[in-house]
């Protein structure tokens, strides 16, 4: 959503005119009010004047109402319409209520939810199939990225292409050693490896997004094939006919990763689940996949005692990798090692830029099914530890910025708090030293100039 | 006319505070500015050398328990 908000006015117009891409932005909007909004204003012919507007708000939710226009207004779905002698009004972009009504009541003629597939292309392609497709590219995008070729049980390794390592050596989740394709994961690779798979996927689009520029790729067309594949249904085949270029080159790089299952030869490509949780809020599919993606088949592996100690039942080098970040590693076993949580580790894992709460989630969704038998699953103590060997490390906390002093009288210093805590950039003060302290001083300078001038001119 | 400085400020406990204080005291290099009970103005340039000053006062203040206990006890 930030990205959309620092698009150009005329990329985002393009981009609107899919009804997919805004049906899209719509279901990822985080605030109700602004889906409210956005619904109550879909079907009114004229703009609505701002006094309207603020009666259908609680006048206690007045900021609220504040900052969701200001959000809307910078995604260029709502615009102010000024008429001369007339209340300043507020409606919705022609583009967006278009495309929104399309995709909200079906009809016209766009395409952009994909074309499905009739007629199966050959043999139709189960969701269990589609799954383990899935499963298997993303783990051997990570296992690659922990500098092993981790191959899944029972399957052959899959061979990643130049495009994939290319990409996450972009992103600085790796670095690539000059000879060879041997891979090194970056401190930042590592705090990657620790979200959960929904936020991995979206880091790697933006990612994709970012890099689509330098591959002279259309950016309109990369960001509505990638709202698209998320109104996709999962398990059904798309044809590619219709999809441009650009698009078509794209279905190719996505299927490395696992999002989408294509066959050069076969003019159709199926979404994973991978693709179709993309812009849907719903936890229970992004847990599902988590679940049967994120390691290795077996549930759950680690077992966290309240001495501290820790026992994971695994022979991957990745999970293993992943648990040295945070613990001290022991003793090695075919399938199982031991080891121990301490302060160091955990600082050493801090000083990364990995936090307590990624290394507590990271165990929690990993917990030994017999862990699971007990509430809370992880032992309270040891949590509470981590989080306080956290911020052990952040004795100080330090802001880059200006002190301002020196003020001639009260009012003077008093006025300019007061505009510096208004527009937000107040970080300290003391009244009785007339001494503040700002993060960003530009703005505040000319005003002090502004206010001394006002001042000059009223004295004389 | 009021004036504007550059610097970081620096949000601490009183007790670390004292740390930094005591640290700054040998050549006066790093505080600008001694604004209250738990804020400092430091210079820009100096913030990284007195956060490692600060882990080393710290490390020597403060003991931690074994870390490499193999013992069971826990």
């Amino acid at each position: 959503m930030d990205y959309l908000e620092s698009l150009q006015g005329v990329t985002k117009n393009q981009l609107y005119k899919q009804p997919s891409t805004v049906l899209a932005v719509f279901r990822r909007m985080q605030s109700h009010l602004a889906k409210n909004l956005v619904m109550a204003l879909l079907y009114m012919g004229r703009p609505i004047a701002v006094a309207d507007l603020d009666s259908w708000v609680r006048p206690d939710s007045i900021k609220e109402r504040e900052i969701t226009v200001v959000q809307l207004e910078r995604l260029a779905i709502l615009s102010v319409v000024s008429n001369p002698g007339k209340p300043k009004a507020y409606s919705l972009t022609k583009t967006f209520a278009n495309s929104l009504r399309l995709a909200l009541t079906g009809g016209g003629n766009h395409l952009s939810f994909g074309v499905p597939c009739s007629d199966p292309y050959g043999d139709p392609i189960s969701i269990e199939d589609l799954d383990e497709y899935a499963r298997e590219q993303w783990e051997s995008v990570l296992g690659y990225m922990v500098g092993n070729p981790w191959k899944p049980t029972g399957s052959k390794g899959v061979e990643l292409s130049e495009a994939v390592t290319n990409l996450l050596a972009f992103g600085e989740l790796i670095t690539i050693q000059s000879k060879g394709r041997k891979a090194q994961i970056t401190q930042k690779g590592f705090a990657f490896l620790l979200q959960d798979v929904n936020a991995q996927i979206w880091e790697i689009l933006m990612l994709y997004l970012n890099r689509s520029a330098d591959l002279r790729m259309e950016r309109v067309e990369v960001l509505s094939f990638l709202f698209m594949l998320g109104s996709l249904e999962l398990g059904q085949s798309y044809g590619k006919s219709n999809l441009t270029q650009t698009q078509t080159l794209m279905v190719g790089d996505l299927t490395e990763f696992g999002i989408i299952l294509d066959d050069e030869s076969s003019p159709v490509f199926y979404p994973t689940r991978l693709a179709t949780t993309l812009t849907s809020d719903s936890g229970a599919l992004r847990s599902a996949i988590s679940s049967t993606t994120v390691e290795a088949g077996t549930p759950g592996f680690i077992v966290l005692e309240t001495n501290y100690r820790i026992y994971a039942y695994t022979s991957s080098a990745l999970q293993i990798s992943i648990l040295q970040l945070f613990s001290n590693l022991k003793v090695r076993y075919p399938n199982m090692i031991a080891g121990k949580i301490s302060r160091d580790s955990v600082r050493r894992a801090v000083a990364q830029g990995i936090t307590a709460d990624q290394i507590i989630s990271f165990l929690d969704t990993h917990a030994h099914p017999q862990m699971r038998k007990t509430n809370p699953v992880l032992p309270p103590t040891v949590v509470d530890q981590i989080r306080l060997w956290q911020i052990e490390g952040e004795r100080m906390k330090t802001t880059q910025g200006y002190l301002f002093r020196e003020f001639e009288d009260w009012q003077e210093y008093d006025r300019t708090v007061k505009y510096a805590k208004d527009i937000g950039v107040l970080e300290w003060k003391n009244d009785s030293k007339w001494l503040f302290f700002v993060h960003k001083h530009e703005q505040l300078a000319s005003f002090v100039k502004a206010d001394k001038a006002r001042r000059a001119a009223e004295g004389r | 006319m009021p004036k504007a400085s550059k610097g970081v400020l620096v949000e601490c406990d009183p007790a670390i505070k004292a740390i930094i204080l005591k640290i700054d005291q040998e050549k006066n290099e790093y505080i600008v500015e001694d604004l209250d009970d738990t804020h400092l103005m430091v210079k820009d340039s100096k913030v990284q050398a007195l956060k490692a000053k600060l882990d080393e006062e710290l490390k020597n203040a403060v003991s931690y328990p074994d870390e490499d206990d193999d013992s069971d006890r826990g």
